[in-house]
């Protein structure tokens, strides 16, 4: 070999200090993901794809967690750069989302109408992924609501499992004063500056922040009046203990601080996970709005998986996605023994691990009973700017609770989402 | 006479007391929410999440845990290869700059330099979405390269730099001048030794920002491969469940190397502050 | 580099003073143009456009009538503002009695207290995020140790109340930032010659007399640049109220700002990059406003 001339060396010196600040290309046959929590659904992808891999070897999975607001940014940034490779290949956008995206960024997500086979999922699900004829992504899990309650302190209180069944939210009020003054302890937990409480009243009532034209639907909404009554009740009864954000949310309940909450079938393995309070726990429906047409079902969250148009690994990804989620029964028991994950596809909820009976929760057929409460959530249109009606309705829930009449506090969230929702 | 003495005996002492404790409160203040953190991570999540606030036995298991979760080495890596060659790239070049522009004044160019002061008003949230698009039509998403970049030339580096140089004896580069030196032969063999300490806290300035960095690393970086501690740290602590337990650890792992620094360079720094300031 | 000298060219003198200044300039230049100065102009450009994500029609000054019709921007740009007037005097006091506090030759410990004090500010957004939403929860240590101690009986809503979430991020900033000018004033103290000080003492000037007319006025350059650096970082307030609020600026927008509402008008809400991108040029031209007042108040009094 002959002497490099010193160009060659400078080049080669050059390449070496960039790659030692790139990263290596991904390789074909790789298929990147976004999601985010990593008890959960990372986890569970990448359940489905070591399944996936035993049928194909060739193809890997790169499955990338970032907190899920991050996601949301990351995936708005690289929509908006209008370029493919700042992109995965598949992300996880939460339902209340999917329509933002599907109507702001046109193409980009790959339509899947002819790919997948949709009626086997829940119909709501279908249809919140839908745009102008086009089904987009598959549906994954299912935020179907409960109200989860420790029997000890219900007990305690003289209260059986079958009191709190079907019950109204005036009632759980009540069982909530006499469970403050019998143990000490408040009945639920609250972070008022989150609007998943105000959603859940308002979708068991059948009733969204939109009506199914999607125009703004606030000052004549029932679902949503009873919704901000509620919440504010239950704060002036005294039976709420705040919560500062989320963490505060979780430790209210699963510290033993509060006495029952009410939310996502997502919780699950988190109240699962404190084993010292096995046995301690049950169970029942969703309180419901005393008004016709309300229901002791709703939902909070849920999630589906969408392909990006632009993605390299287009068809893999599309064929992976098919498969696992959409056909493949064994991996939907998996997933909810191991995860907790009620999945939307209908044929799973015939599985065994359905039926089996959690001694967690006292012994009793949690799973079919989500199961069947899922088939009740009144199916809404959830539109395209439900953060900005959430953001107006936490603004202005504080001066209901201070004291405002329902219906001007009605009135200042139509006037505030009006500018916000152009 | 000796009354006076007396009361002003007993002012300095009063005003000695009033001094230490006010000084006293003001470093347990600053450091509570570091105890809080070396606390946290001996301490079960169960434990952490209602405010214990004595030391527990949790300790190995949290690290246990969090080394299962994160690839440590590899986050640390990329922290530490992002923080410190972007570190020493943007205070050579804002150093230069900063000297350039305060020895070789002319209207023309500062005029310039207010234009670049000015830019510092601009918050980074509104050049963000640009910044990607040109990141990612040049093929550098998910490079460390592409976080580096936009920092090289700090504006704020730059005008610490050319307060400095104000500092900066005439008479030296005079005699170097007369020596036969040439500009860059002044900057760097004079005037780069006399102003250690002026890089010394500049190094700590900016190796802080940089190790700290959030939103733009976010924003590039796309692969498990090339995330930073900062960024991994708070993907575990937006979990359904978060093990606080972990992320305590998590937390204390990313703010050791930036402690490091500081008490290593701490004498410069302050040196170096003297200097920016005159 | 310096190829032009003085002797070998007629009027070579400038040009090797031209040539050489622009050289040392210029990589920096180069660099802010392309990753600073062009963004910038891109996103001017996109203030006048407006629409839903890659949705966006020409809208002229379509922005600034809705920026007019806005409420939740008023009310961003009124909480930015409070923060600003509250905090950054505060903060700049404090900084200044601790780094007087600090400069005396006679205090013991003061390498310990100083770099205690600065500790705050090397801690990163994450972490702190965590320790303070742990620490002012409502059964937390701060609720708990306040009642312990007797000032107040009930615990204090700090995330959930407006007017405290308020107090909270003022508290909060002062905290990770007071230190940090601290060590600024502390240099510029250490750069004064003691013996005026040692003077006046003699001469029977209280301490707080010599403060204030001799230590405060002699340290105007570092205050003004404190004070500007500070005011251009509140103005842009965003690490603090994202990480304690979880990007709401809640409650009831009580803590949202300026940089936080264009983030969510970027990234939470529906994208809309031209309305956020001209909101961001309000931040800018208050900046440059009050930057200028500051300078034009320290200029006055000379």
């Amino acid at each position: 070999m002959d002497r490099l001339p010193l160009k060659t060396w400078t080049l080669r010196a050059a390449w070496v200090g960039a790659s030692l600040m790139a990263a290596a290309p991904a390789f074909a046959g790789e298929i990147t993901i976004w999601c985010w929590d990593p008890n959960f659904n990372v986890a569970i992808m990448r359940e489905a794809g070591e399944r996936y891999t035993k049928a194909h070897p060739g193809t890997t999975f790169n499955i990338v967690d970032f907190a899920k607001a991050d996601v949301e940014q990351k995936l708005q940034t690289g929509l908006a750069s209008g370029t493919g490779n700042a992109l995965p290949d598949i992300v996880l956008i939460e339902d209340y989302g999917a329509q933002k995206y599907l109507q702001s960024f046109p193409g980009a997500f790959a339509p899947m109408t002819k790919k997948i086979d949709y009626s086997g999922f829940a119909p709501y699900k279908v249809q919140l992924m839908t745009l102008e004829g086009e089904t987009y992504g598959v549906p994954f899990d299912s935020g179907v609501t409960g109200l989860f309650y420790r029997r000890d302190y219900l007990e305690q209180a003289g209260f059986k499992p079958a009191d709190l069944e079907n019950i109204t939210w005036d009632r759980y009020i009540e069982i909530g004063k006499a469970v403050e003054a019998k143990t000490g302890k408040k009945m639920t937990t609250e972070d008022l500056n989150d609007g998943g409480m105000t959603r859940i009243i308002m979708q068991s009532g059948g009733k969204w922040y939109f009506n199914d034209d999607g125009e703004l639907d606030v000052t004549g909404n029932a679902a949503l009046k009873g919704a901000l009554d509620t919440q504010a009740k239950m704060v002036k009864a005294g039976i709420v203990k705040p919560a500062t954000g989320w963490n505060d949310f979780v430790k209210g309940f699963t510290s033993g601080d509060v006495a029952s909450v009410v939310t996502g079938v997502w919780i699950t393995g988190t109240i699962k996970a404190q084993a010292a309070q096995a046995g301690k726990w049950g169970v029942a429906p969703t309180p419901r709005l005393d008004m016709a047409g309300a229901t002791n079902a709703s939902n909070l969250g849920g999630s589906s998986w969408y392909v990006l148009a632009k993605s390299k690994e287009k068809d893999e990804a599309i064929n992976f996605l098919g498969a696992i989620y959409g056909k493949d029964i064994d991996f939907y028991q998996k997933i909810l023994a191991d995860r907790g994950a009620v999945g939307s596809l209908t044929a799973a909820r015939s599985g065994a691990v359905y039926q089996q009976s959690d001694a967690f929760f006292g012994g009793e057929q949690v799973w079919q009973r989500f199961a069947d409460w899922l088939a009740k959530v009144p199916p809404v249109n959830y539109g395209i700017f439900t953060n900005e009606l959430d953001n107006a309705v936490t603004a202005n829930l504080q001066a209901l609770i201070a004291g405002k009449p329902v219906d001007a506090v009605l009135k200042d969230i139509e006037e505030q989402a009006k500018t916000q929702i152009q | 006479m000796t009354k006076r003495l007396m009361s002003d005996r007993l002012t300095a002492r009063l005003g000695s007391g009033l001094r230490y404790g006010l000084l006293s409160l003001a470093a347990f203040l600053s450091v509570f929410p570091f105890f809080w953190m070396l606390i946290g991570a001996t301490n079960i999540t169960a434990d952490i999440n209602t405010g214990k606030v004595t030391p527990g036995a949790a300790l190995l298991d949290n690290i246990r845990s969090f080394v299962a979760q994160v690839d440590v080495p590899v986050v640390l890596w990329n922290s530490a290869k992002i923080a410190i060659l972007g570190t020493a790239v943007t205070i050579i070049v804002s150093s230069i700059a900063g000297y350039g522009f305060e020895m070789f004044r002319s209207r023309l160019r500062d005029r310039i330099y207010s234009v670049i002061l000015l830019t510092l008003m601009v918050p980074f949230a509104s050049i963000m979405i640009p910044l990607f698009m040109m990141m990612a039509s040049a093929g550098l998403i998910d490079t460390h390269i592409a976080i580096v970049l936009p920092t090289l030339a700090s504006v704020f580096i730059i005008f610490y730099f050319r307060q400095a140089s104000k500092a900066f004896p005439a008479e030296l580069r005079d005699a170097a001048k007369i020596d036969g030196l040439k500009e860059w032969q002044i900057f760097l063999f004079i005037y780069v030794p006399v102003m250690r300490s002026t890089y010394a806290a500049a190094f700590v300035i900016v190796f802080m920002t940089s190790w700290n960095n959030y939103l733009w690393p976010l924003i590039v970086l796309q692969s498990n491969e090339t995330k930073t501690i900062t960024l991994v740290v708070s993907s575990l602590a937006s979990a359904y469940y978060p093990d606080y337990g972990a992320v305590m650890v998590g937390t204390i792992l990313a703010t050791l190397p930036t402690l490091f620094v500081f008490f290593a360079m701490q004498r410069q720094f302050v040196q170096g502050m003297l200097g920016s300031v005159k | 580099m310096a190829i032009f000298t003085a002797r070998n060219r007629h009027g070579g003198l400038k040009r090797y003073y031209d040539v050489n200044g622009w050289l040392f300039i210029g990589p920096a230049l180069v660099l802010i143009a392309i990753f600073l100065l062009y963004p910038i102009v891109q996103s001017l450009t996109l203030s006048v456009y407006s629409g839903r994500g890659m949705m966006m029609k020409f809208t002229g000054f379509g922005n600034l009538v809705r920026i007019y019709n806005d409420p939740i921007f008023w009310k961003a740009l009124t909480n930015t503002i409070t923060f600003f007037i509250i905090q950054v005097p505060i903060m700049i006091v404090l900084a200044l009695i601790i780094a007087n506090a600090l400069n005396n030759p006679k205090l013991r410990f003061s390498g310990l207290f100083r770099t205690a004090i600065f500790l705050p500010c090397v801690s990163s957004l994450v972490a702190y995020s965590i320790l303070f939403k742990s620490m002012f929860s409502v059964d937390g240590i701060v609720n708990r140790t306040l009642i312990g101690l007797g000032v107040m009986d009930q615990p204090i809503n700090w995330l959930t109340d407006p007017f405290w979430a308020k107090v909270l991020v003022i508290t909060a900033i002062t905290w990770r930032w007071t230190g940090y000018n601290m060590i600024f004033y502390l240099a510029a103290l250490q750069n004064i010659d003691r013996s005026i000080d040692e003077a006046a003492r003699i001469d029977g000037v209280p301490s707080w007399g010599r403060f204030f007319y001799l230590t405060v006025p002699m340290l105007k350059p570092v205050i003004l640049f404190t004070t500007i650096t500070s005011t251009i970082g509140t103005l842009q307030l965003f690490d603090e109220v994202y990480s304690l609020t979880e990007g709401k600026g809640g409650p009831s927008n009580a803590t949202l700002t300026l940089s936080l509402y264009i983030y969510n008008l970027t990234f939470r809400f529906m994208p809309n990059f031209g309305y956020a991108a001209t909101i961001s040029y309000v931040i800018v031209v208050l900046v440059a406003l009050l930057s200028f007042l500051q300078f034009y108040a320290v200029r006055e009094r000379r």
